[in-house]
């Protein structure tokens, strides 16, 4: 299987170990938090999860769920979805990774919807943590979505007139636009840092019962993360510098793959 | 530093200027965004201390959109769509619709229209739904012999109707960008939403009446129920669908009362059909279908009949997933689009459909299509937040309200603009760019000189104004030299099907579109009949 692998080539068999490892630790932690939930007084709720200092076991639960995302995140982007672009460099590469990250979150956003309207409709037990812990996942999410779709070049752009430009024209523009993109995230740090800076070092939350540390956390990301699209989109600028150049109609949005897919499926059982 | 006029025009030809070269709309905006704090302040306000500053705004911006729980439905209603479109559904519906419809004139017109509203009203996207009518109708229209326009044209206006029947992901936008309740949006559209998809009915039926050669008749199906025992056989299907349906809302009150959950209380309301005192009814009407099977029908025909429509089963649950969540005030926007997911996940592993696969390809495209709206709308964001900073709102509607001009003429001009903007650009960047420069006027203008025949309230102002822009934005699909609509039909229509050709079917159901849009404009109140 190792002959389509991207970039982990030997590695693969090591890390779907890995993977599989750390899934299986993180839901035997899980199945023996629950159940300690069920007979014990003093257990480690949700509440408690978020607050791992001094409770060896929420640190080893945490660990062993975010080894188990990095592990899937590393095998999942090792194969490429068949409307994806490929990955070329440094750069494509973390920003795949993240991008698995993100999809793994957002299945796991609709999980915990899924629980809290199933606890609130029908056990009549709302949960404190369920809607801010899926805000504070969609932050991510959305964040680790526009680094994903900057790698993935599919940010909406005007063609029309580009399109009608010679070839080093729409590289000044390139060029043009890149650097003004950076402009933006020096001066989105610029404004911003000390703001980050101090919610971060004071872990500021956000106010509520379940109070996750959503400021604290969420800003310092945003600068972070929204530098690393800055970096993909020098990234892309090199990588797409010698490419022919290539017409652009909105027919482009539309992938064969997935029409191909959709045909498949109605076929099947015709 | 600069008035506030000047800086209004240096933005928008920079605007333009950047659009031109080919740069992301986000970051075009979040770029002009960081130009408005630079025209609006001192440099050395700026610049003068690394950290803080005027340009702390932009972060602001940035993290307040993030954490809107509602933008949460945006990546939930795509995953959900995307889901959708891999399982079987959407055949099986069309299948059960064709065969009560086949021996109809323009049957499958008609079915196509119909398919489509249904699908509208499982997810709020469009792209899709095209995709999925031009390969399932498409064939079967071309192969009758219907005429190609008229195919073509019923094929892409109603699968465009995803964003104007509720959930509608342009709705959504709309709510977010201008603090307008989704809720609300969502009940003011399904009239209009409605009207428009019967305006395409009536228009599909009326010409293939006058003029029958455009729409052949399928052969009759040999063994095939005909006439009355055909309509027997639907009846016995929406009895045998109502005594389900009642068993089950039966079922939820007794749970309800076993819990204790619907005991009458102070101050709490009462849970809609699942109270005791709703029992009798349930119980009722769950005899009523019986009877209806057992003596009108018969149970025989009532069996053929389900069989025949059952491919219409896993719509309505959806339907009633979603729409019944956020009606049924079960839950938020948010929460209903994550149950929309499970729904159609359960039912595709109930179909035996759903593969890991499908489940990992559709969350690709739900990132990808999440990146590329959701950074519209932190750059946007940002070049509101530091437009309103700079008093860039109040100096446009000033000028515009100032300028004198009769208050529907200023409306007008807006929906020209919207259509002008539509036919090059994606209805995000407009909701986003100019709905926060366009609402406040149009709430400062004078609500009674708002419509010809009858006005609505000043509060219910915002909400029309959302209902009126869906509608323009339905235009957009359609409109020429980029509709999307088109571009989706044009990659599985056959090969001599060509664009040109394409846009020249739409061509009665724009003029359709504009006649709703006209309806909406002179007669506002028909979105207030729901609300």
């Amino acid at each position: 299987m190792s002959d389509n692998s991207l970039f982990l080539g030997r590695l693969r068999g090591p890390v779907k170990t890995a993977m599989i490892g750390f899934i299986g630790l993180t839901l035997a932690l899980y199945i023996y938090l629950i159940f300690q939930r069920l007979f014990f007084e003093d257990s480690i709720g949700m509440h408690e999860m978020i607050r791992p200092t001094g409770r060896p076991m929420v640190q080893i639960m945490l660990g062993a769920l975010g080894a188990a995302l990095l592990f899937a995140s590393l095998f999942l982007s090792d194969r490429k979805g068949s409307i994806e672009t490929k990955p070329d460099g440094f750069f494509d590469l973390v920003s795949v990774v993240l991008g698995r990250l993100g999809m793994i979150m957002t299945a796991f956003i609709v999980l915990v919807m899924f629980y809290e309207v199933v606890s609130r409709y029908v056990f009549s037990k709302p949960t404190l943590w369920a809607n801010e812990l899926s805000l504070w996942i969609a932050c991510f999410v959305f964040l680790i979505a526009g680094l994903y779709a900057m790698q993935q070049r599919t940010h909406i752009r005007i063609y029309i007139i580009y399109d009608m430009f010679p070839r080093w024209a729409q590289k000044a523009s390139d060029t043009l636009s890149v650097g003004l993109i950076v402009f933006f995230t020096f001066a989105l740090v610029w404004g911003g840092f000390n703001d980050a800076k101090n919610r971060w070092s004071r872990m500021e939350t956000f106010g509520t019962a379940w109070d996750p540390a959503i400021p604290g956390i969420v800003k310092p990301a945003l600068l972070l993360l929204i530098t690393l699209v800055c970096l993909q989109a020098v990234s892309n600028l090199i990588a797409d510098w010698n490419k022919a150049p290539g017409e652009h109609s909105p027919a482009d949005e539309i992938d064969e793959t997935e029409i191909e897919n959709i045909r498949r499926t109605l076929e099947e059982k015709n | 530093m600069v008035d506030i006029g000047t800086l209004s025009l240096i933005i928008l030809l920079a605007m333009f200027a950047l659009l031109a070269i080919g740069m992301p709309l986000g970051f075009a905006s979040a770029f002009l965004a960081v130009v408005t704090l630079m025209l609006k302040f001192d440099p050395d306000i700026i610049w003068g201390a690394f950290g803080r500053g005027p340009l702390s705004v932009l972060g602001q911006a940035v993290y307040r959109q993030l954490t809107n729980y509602v933008l949460i439905s945006v990546p939930l209603f795509i995953f959900m769509a995307a889901l959708l479109e891999r399982s079987g559904i959407a055949r099986d519906m069309y299948s059960s619709l064709n065969i009560w419809m086949s021996r109809m004139r323009g049957g499958i017109a008609v079915v196509t229209s119909i398919m489509a509203v249904i699908m509208a009203a499982m997810s709020g996207i469009i792209g899709g739904e095209v995709v999925l009518l031009g390969l399932i109708a498409l064939p079967q229209m071309l192969r009758l012999g219907y005429d190609r326009n008229l195919a073509i044209g019923t094929i892409c206006a109603s699968g465009s109707l995803g964003t104007m029947i509720p959930p509608s992901i342009v709705l959504i936008f709309y709510g977010l960008v201008t603090e307008t309740s989704i809720k609300a949006l969502f009940t003011a559209s399904f009239l209009p939403g409605f009207m428009l998809a019967s305006f395409f009915l009536i228009y599909i039926i009326t010409r293939t009446r006058i003029n029958p050669s455009l729409a052949p008749l399928p052969p009759p199906v040999p063994g095939e129920p005909e006439g009355r025992d055909k309509s027997l056989m639907f009846l016995g299907f929406l009895a045998r669908f109502m005594a389900w349906f009642t068993a089950v809302l039966f079922g939820r009150a007794l749970f309800f009362t076993a819990t204790g959950d619907n005991a009458i209380r102070e101050g709490e309301d009462p849970i809609p059909l699942g109270m005791v005192a709703d029992m009798p009814w349930i119980a009722g009407a769950f005899a009523i279908s019986l009877a209806i099977i057992f003596l009108v029908v018969g149970r025989e025909r009532t069996a053929k009949g389900w069989e025949m429509g059952k491919g219409l089963i896993a719509p309505i649950v959806v339907i009633g997933v979603v729409l019944g969540s956020i009606y049924g005030g079960i839950t938020g926007i948010t929460e209903a689009a994550g149950m929309g997911v499970i729904a159609v996940f359960v039912i595709g592993v109930i179909r035996r459909e759903m593969t890991f696969e499908i489940v990992w390809d559709s969350l690709i495209r739900t990132l990808r299509s999440t990146g590329t709206i959701i950074w519209v709308t932190i750059g946007a964001a940002s070049l509101a937040a530091a437009y309103t900073l700079a008093g860039g709102p109040t100096f446009v509607a000033n000028l515009i309200v100032g300028a004198d001009l009769p208050t529907m003429g200023i409306i007008l001009v807006m929906m020209f603009v919207f259509l002008i903007m539509g036919m090059f650009m994606d209805w995000v960047g407009i909701v986003l760019l100019i709905m926060p420069v366009f609402l406040p006027i149009v709430v400062r203008l004078p609500a009674e000189e708002i419509g010809f025949f009858g006005h609505v309230d000043p509060r219910y102002i915002p909400i029309w104004f959302g209902v009126v822009f869906c509608m323009n934005m339905q235009v957009s699909f359609l409109s020429p030299p980029f509709g999307p609509a088109a571009f989706y039909l044009k990659s599985v229509a056959p090969a001599d099907i060509s664009l040109t050709d394409i846009f020249k079917g739409f061509l009665p159901f724009i003029c359709l579109q504009l006649l709703a849009l006209s309806v909406l404009l002179a007669w506002p109140p028909i979105i207030t009949l729901f609300l």
